[in-house]
């Protein structure tokens, strides 16, 4: 069997022909991992118009507490998604909005429960990151670091996610 | 041609295969982003307010305060924010009308339009700070008290704190409303912003 198969090759020019094998592999680990990577980046940030800035902290590993933060995205129609759910602070009836912030707050109470986040005082060590739009409300804003702040929560640690403008050499650019 | 080696049958053609493949490759690589945000302000929300207080030191400094407005709130075109700093009406500015746009090009538009009333409301507060000798101890206040403060874009409270930053004034508290859930438990919301 093998040395007709090799007879054959030989004849017709086989050799020619690539082994597809490794590429296909190499390409199948590139799909997996773009695949993987895709989606922790993704679910975090929503995309927002951020405020403008001049002055704030470069948001690079190296800036970055140990602990894990929080981002809570808030639109500018007053939307705030958080951990892939979606609360309407924007309604006009204040019994939703209610609703919507007892939701939030039970979620985060959920979330901060690990006592290996707590200083000794109590408070969480885990930072809460407002990516707002700069269009939304600031009463908004207000009520989600309410929220955090609530003592069955205690987050005092915030971050505002802003936006250097570009300056006028870089916009020649 | 009737002469089909054996097993000749079983070959795949890949081709088509590793088309897709690459196509996959493509659209992951377009859609990958590995950053979304380039900036941020840190800033700490107190323990001595709310439910559960812990006793606060007294100031020893007056307070610089930086009260915002949403006028004609209910009209998107005409509504703009009115900013004092301080109780002296002729500190007052007003930015003007309309809100903060999401197009590129026109954001910058914006942020031009808007820069010289900012100016204007930094140098009042270094003027201010300048007369309680440029202490860093000096904490700024921004306000935002109901009924029209609550309308306040959060991209101007943003420069607000903004300039209380590349001043140098570290500590900024935030008062406002307290949400709906929460009424009864405490009126005002502050915090202050770390400079690092």
């Amino acid at each position: 069997m093998a040395k007709k198969r090799l007879n054959k090759a030989v004849v017709e020019g086989d050799e020619s022909k690539l082994n597809m094998t490794p590429m296909i592999d190499m390409t199948f680990l590139l799909v997996v991992f773009f695949m993987l990577s895709i989606d922790l980046t993704t679910k975090e940030f929503i995309p927002v118009d951020l405020p403008f800035a001049y002055k704030g902290i470069e948001d690079i590993e190296e800036n970055q507490d140990e602990t894990p933060r929080f981002v809570i995205n808030l639109l500018s129609s007053g939307e705030v998604v958080f951990k892939g759910q979606t609360y309407s602070l924007s309604s006009d009836d204040p019994t939703a909005q209610e609703t919507a912030l007892r939701r939030m707050r039970e979620e985060l109470v959920a979330l901060t429960r690990d006592p290996k986040f707590r200083e000794d005082d109590g408070a969480s060590m885990i930072p809460v990151m407002i990516h707002g739009d700069r269009a939304a409300k600031w009463q908004y804003v207000q009520w989600i670091m309410q929220v955090c702040a609530h003592p069955s929560i205690k987050i005092y640690k915030m971050q505002f996610a802003v936006k250097k403008p570009v300056s006028e050499e870089e916009k020649g650019n | 041609m009737t002469d089909i080696p054996e097993g000749e049958e079983t070959e795949m053609n890949m081709t088509p295969m590793i088309d897709i493949v690459f196509q996959l490759i493509i659209f992951f690589l377009i859609t990958l982003k590995f950053k979304t945000i380039d900036r941020r302000i840190d800033s700490q929300l107190p323990k001595d307010r709310g439910l559960a207080p812990t006793p606060a030191k007294p100031p020893e400094f007056e307070k610089i305060k930086v009260k915002l407005f949403r006028k004609n709130k209910g009209v998107e075109a005409e509504a703009f924010t009115r900013i004092r700093v301080g109780n002296n009406k002729s500190d007052t500015v007003d930015l003007p009308k309309g809100s903060w746009p999401g197009e590129a090009t026109a954001e910058y538009k914006k942020l031009d339009e808007v820069a010289p009333y900012f100016g204007k409301i930094t140098n009042i507060i270094k003027k201010k700070w300048a007369a309680q000798g440029n202490n860093p101890e000096v904490t700024g206040e921004i306000a935002a008290m109901p009924p029209d403060g609550g309308a306040v874009p959060h991209g101007d409270i943003m420069r607000v704190l903004d300039i209380f930053i590349q001043l140098g004034i570290g500590k900024v508290v935030f008062e406002g409303a307290a949400p709906p859930l929460m009424a009864s438990e405490g009126g005002t919301m502050t915090g202050s912003a770390l400079t690092r």
